[in-house]
């Protein structure tokens, strides 16, 4: 006989859901109540109803006698506790081991009450299960064997994502793929038990639909015409994990390179005098001096190779940089035949290379072979001077070469393109060398400025011009000059000053400009900034000078092959100028002062005096007993070494100032991370 | 053509102008206006009615400004259009003049 323990709130309910389990009417069981319900104080000691049911014997003939192996509908069939005796032993035994229990099989859930178990299932990923046709919240779920139950599985899908980009120069064309699925879940076969996880499996199956006219479509619509890789387009499509593809790639230009100046001679001077092992100086040296014969082929031009361009994927050209020819300047004794410099007369071939502009001419040589003085009367030339005497008070020598003095000079002045060596002692003179270097490095750096302040200037105009308060009337009858007056008056107001120190500049070193640009640009500048000229200001002029000044300014950055440099034994009471660099090999150097572009090395003692060497100081000894002021300076970025300093000494670094308070020796000083002068 | 009206207070004076302040207000400026205004202690240019200026019409607006300050005359620019100050600012006027200049 079947009975059931039912509970419910009260005895009504349980006796209802007790019936309603074993699927009988009232009338085909038995009740027995074995608990009251009770609702305690304040819900404390509460008690559900407790009732058995046991279905009546005649009953037994009505219900349904299910081999529960042979189920496959969708019902689930219940069972009777205890089978009639006239059932066969083995399927009262598998009936047995089905009760209370739940399991599946080729896709459905079967299960079996039992009197005191009810099957249940916990619900896995991607499975649902209905129940008479509605799904059941999960995760955990009590099964009755008469309810219809069915199981749902979740397929799972994803797109195929895909993107086409473009690169910004237009060059590469990349296909990103990330291929779709098709998830698809199947349930296994469970065994019989009270309770079982139900686990789909899960089988992934990767769906590409991604196709090739598609990817063409999306590089019609980015306009990319060639370069195609079809290879790669095609793994692209075959994919089946997420990748990238190159699709497409263009050509980039391949630069060419600038004409080059081949030389054919040696050109290279001995660079000044140098000691032997015995610290004597060979003064012979200094006279090895390249010299070309007439009809002697000095360089070779090389034209420039031009680049190749390139090409972008939308089929845009992608133009090389451009190059440059050499720009030749030739001055006396060469000419050029067909791409050939060749010598015209016998003398020193003197080439200067500045970036692509070279000057090259041969140098003849003047030989005094006395003193320089009222007798001979100043010495001007065109090319090397070799002067055998002394050069003496308030004489003049001036070269666009080498000067090489064989004595002494005293109270004169020695100007000189390239070089000046002085074998003997030099006082209370004025050298200078490559002065017109210094003055193109000066005035490019004026330019450098004044093209910014200008480029500014433009920029305020335009906003000007497009202001809707302001009135052109007068710029059409008048020009910019209005304008411009009243931009100096507070805006630009250093454009004034600066142009007059340029102007000033370039009026005294005018003999040393070799290109008429520096001095027009000094007129312009007084045109425009300096005068009340009448004449009409546009803004295109103010945008030319800005242009002008501007490749002027880089122009003069590009440094000079070979520099020009002063060599000499010993000197005091002077000034030295130097566009390159500055040796004293003698005693020193006593109460000078000394502005080297490149690097100053002083051999003997300094003592008094400024020195200064835009590429490094290296002396033997500074500074004197008797503290007469001696400052050793260099720019930020540079060193000095002295092997002994004395009390006194002043060194500066860039901006920064260091006086020695006591004699050392072998000292480095330099500007550290911070700023301040450090010594090693 | 630039026009102007004045109102007067014991020595204040003020002067409204009407029009473009440009090259063509030139005359009236300088044989005009200029010569009335050294008389007054404080005087008040109103450009509320000025909607375009030009660069010569700032440049007699400045002139204005410096003579009469250096007969001891104080100058204030008035009620200035928005879009007129804009031109004014790009120009530093406010710096060339002292900022308190401006009210």
């Amino acid at each position: 006989m079947q009975s059931i323990i039912s509970k419910g709130k009260n005895v009504k309910e349980a006796i209802t859901l007790g019936l309603e389990l074993l699927n009988v009417g009232s009338k085909d069981v038995n009740v027995e109540i074995i608990q009251q319900e009770s609702k305690g104080m304040f819900g404390i000691g509460a008690r559900k109803a407790i009732v058995k049911l046991t279905v009546l014997a005649q009953q037994n003939d009505s219900v349904s006698v299910v081999n529960a192996v042979d189920v496959l509908e969708e019902t689930l069939t219940r069972e009777e506790k205890h089978q009639q005796p006239q059932m066969d032993p083995g399927t009262t035994l598998t009936q047995e081991k089905h009760e209370g229990k739940v399991w599946v099989k080729a896709g459905r859930l079967y299960c079996k009450s039992s009197p005191t178990q009810f099957p249940t299932v916990t619900l896995g990923k991607g499975v649902t299960l209905l129940k008479n046709g509605e799904p059941v919240a999960g995760p955990t779920v009590v099964l009755s064997e008469h309810d219809l139950y069915k199981i749902v599985l979740k397929e799972d899908k994803q797109e195929t994502k895909w993107h086409v980009k473009m690169d910004q120069l237009k060059l590469k064309v990349i296909l990103q793929v990330e291929p779709g699925y098709q998830m698809t879940r199947q349930i296994p076969d469970y065994a019989p038990d009270e309770h079982i996880t139900l686990e789909a499996e899960e089988v992934k199956q990767v769906v590409n639909t991604l196709s090739y006219g598609d990817v063409m479509v999306q590089l019609e619509n980015l306009r990319v015409k060639q370069g195609f890789i079809q290879d790669n387009i095609l793994k692209a499509i075959a994919a089946t994990v997420p990748s990238e593809f190159e699709i497409a790639v263009g050509t980039r230009a391949k630069d060419g390179k600038d004409g080059w100046f081949e030389l054919k001679v040696d050109v290279d001077t001995k660079k000044g005098l140098q000691e032997d092992d015995d610290g004597k100086v060979d003064f012979r040296e200094v006279q090895t001096i390249p010299t070309v014969q007439k009809g002697q082929v000095i360089a070779v031009i090389h034209p420039p190779i031009p680049g190749e361009p390139g090409v972008t994927v939308t089929n845009e050209p992608l133009p090389p940089k451009q190059t440059y020819p050499v720009e030749l300047k030739l001055g006396r004794g060469v000419m050029v035949v067909d791409d050939k410099v060749v010598a015209l007369e016998s003398g020193r071939p003197k080439v200067e290379q500045r970036g692509q502009l070279v000057r090259i001419s041969i140098l003849e040589k003047l030989f005094h072979p006395k003193d320089v003085d009222l007798e001979s009367g100043n010495l001007r030339f065109m090319g090397d001077i070799e002067i055998f005497g002394n050069v003496k008070e308030h004489m003049r020598v001036e070269a666009d070469g080498d000067v090489l003095v064989h004595a002494a000079v005293n109270f004169a002045t020695i100007t000189s393109k390239s070089a000046i060596i002085v074998k003997k002692t030099v006082n209370s003179s004025e050298l200078s060398a490559g002065k017109h270097n210094i003055l193109v490095a000066e005035c490019g750096h004026m330019l450098g400025i004044l093209h910014e302040q200008l480029q500014q200037m433009n920029a305020i105009i335009n906003d000007l011009l497009k202001s809707a308060a302001f009135k052109h009337t007068d710029i059409s009858q008048r020009g910019l000059q209005p304008l411009i007056k009243l931009l100096l008056e507070k805006r630009f107001k250093s454009i004034i000053p600066l142009s007059k120190q340029y102007v000033d500049v370039v009026l005294k070193g005018k003999d040393y400009f070799e290109s008429d640009d520096w001095r027009e640009i000094a007129v312009t500048l007084k045109q425009i900034f300096l005068s009340l000229s009448q004449q009409m200001i546009t803004l295109e002029r103010l945008k030319e000078l800005s242009e002008r000044s501007k490749r002027l300014h880089e122009w003069s950055k590009i440094p000079v092959e070979p520099e020009a440099y002063i060599t000499l034994h010993s000197v005091q009471n002077s000034h030295l100028y130097s566009s390159g660099d500055i040796t004293i090999i003698g005693q020193g150097c006593v109460n000078t002062k000394v502005h080297a572009g490149g690097r100053l090395n002083i051999e003997g003692i300094v003592r008094g005096g400024e020195i200064y060497g835009k590429l490094g100081v290296a002396i033997n000894e500074v500074g004197s007993e008797m503290g007469t002021r001696t400052i050793v300076s260099v720019p930020q970025d540079q060193t000095i070494r002295i092997k002994k300093v004395m009390e006194g000494t002043i060194l500066k670094i860039g901006t920064m100032k260091y006086t020695i308070n006591e004699t050392c020796y072998h000292i480095s000083a330099y500007l550290n991370r911070d700023g301040e002068i450090a010594f090693n | 053509m630039l026009q102007y009206s004045t109102t007067q207070e014991d020595s204040h004076l003020t002067v409204t102008f009407d029009g473009d302040f440009d090259i063509e207000a030139t005359e009236l400026i300088q044989d005009t206006i200029k010569p009335m205004l050294s008389d007054y202690s404080i005087v008040t240019i109103n450009l509320s009615k000025v909607p375009f200026v030009d660069s010569s019409g700032m440049g007699l607006l400045i002139d204005l400004v410096r003579s009469m300050e250096s007969s001891a005359t104080v100058v204030r620019i008035a009620e200035v259009r928005e879009e007129v100050f804009e031109v004014f600012e790009l120009l530093q006027l406010p710096e060339i003049l002292g900022e308190g200049t401006f009210v």
